[in-house]
């Protein structure tokens, strides 16, 4: 491969992805926040990933990340620390419509779901609107 | 505290036609099972409303849904102030109830009554992978 390619190809790659610019591998779970009011992604929307203790049912802050121009956080979990337990993914999305100068009925959405298959890819979404959201288990 | 009313009550009955008429709660739920695409009945949750000054949970009712999905009484009038509310659905018991898995343990959702004279609905259609809520009244 000519070093000219390699450098095209490294663009590709790089370009919407600056948090994983140093993860080679995938994170196995991803999310996606989707403005279903607006038809358009919910870009610039913090989030955070944590991990249940399973003895002390204390929550642990495993990532805190931003959406993309897409409504997407690459990098959320390395496939090391994906270990089956108990996870949540908080959703900063009041403060999300306060920031576009609008009101909404949740302050934030916590979505708490149970990973048994590590090896299995996870995609959490959230479509979601002033009044209303929604979540699936993707992949 | 007003309970939400057991499953195995008899609402014909005057005394509970008149406590339901007088006490509507200003917020209701709804919850669907829309795998199966039934109420789902037997549901365990619970209310809570968070304390500003202390940011704790404190929690209002706990009930169970009725055959119809739908779990009365939740809150009376005089209870429900402006605020920050939590709505807990029991889902992972119920799911484990029938016998079945399902990818959330519970499902929370929280909300914030500005305007506690209206009404509010707060359902939650929800299967095993995947559920659904919005602001109803």
């Amino acid at each position: 491969m000519s070093a000219q390619r390699l450098q095209q190809l490294k663009g590709h790659l790089l370009h919407d992805n600056k948090m994983s610019a140093m993860a080679g591998p995938v994170s196995p779970l991803s999310t996606h926040v989707l403005n279903t009011a607006m038809g358009v992604p919910g870009s610039n929307m913090s989030l955070s990933l944590h991990r249940q203790d399973p003895s002390t049912e204390a929550w642990s802050l495993i990532t805190t990340g931003t959406t993309n121009e897409d409504g997407r956080c690459p990098g959320l979990i390395s496939k090391q620390m994906f270990v089956p337990g108990v996870y949540k993914m908080r959703f900063e999305t009041g403060q999300y419509w306060e920031t576009i100068g609008e009101s909404s009925f949740y302050p934030y959405v916590e979505i708490v779901f149970i990973i048994k298959d590590p090896g299995q890819r996870y995609h959490v979404p959230l479509l979601l609107s002033r009044f209303s959201y929604s979540t699936y288990r993707g992949s | 505290m007003t309970e939400c009313v057991p499953s195995n009550t008899d609402l014909s009955t005057p005394v509970h036609q008149t406590m339901a008429a007088a006490e509507s709660s200003p917020l209701t739920t709804h919850v669907l099972n829309t795998g199966d695409g039934v109420p789902a009945a037997r549901m365990a949750l619970s209310l809570h409303r968070l304390d500003t000054n202390t940011m704790i949970w404190n929690m209002l009712n706990v009930g169970t849904t009725d055959q119809d999905g739908r779990c009365p009484g939740l809150i009376s009038r005089d209870a429900f102030t402006s605020g920050t509310y939590k709505l807990r659905f029991e889902t992972g018991q119920y799911w484990k109830s029938l016998g079945q898995t399902s990818f959330y343990p519970y499902a929370e959702v929280v909300f914030t009554i500005s305007d506690p004279q209206q009404r509010f609905h707060i359902p939650l259609i929800m299967s095993r992978f995947s559920y659904s809520t919005y602001r109803g009244s």
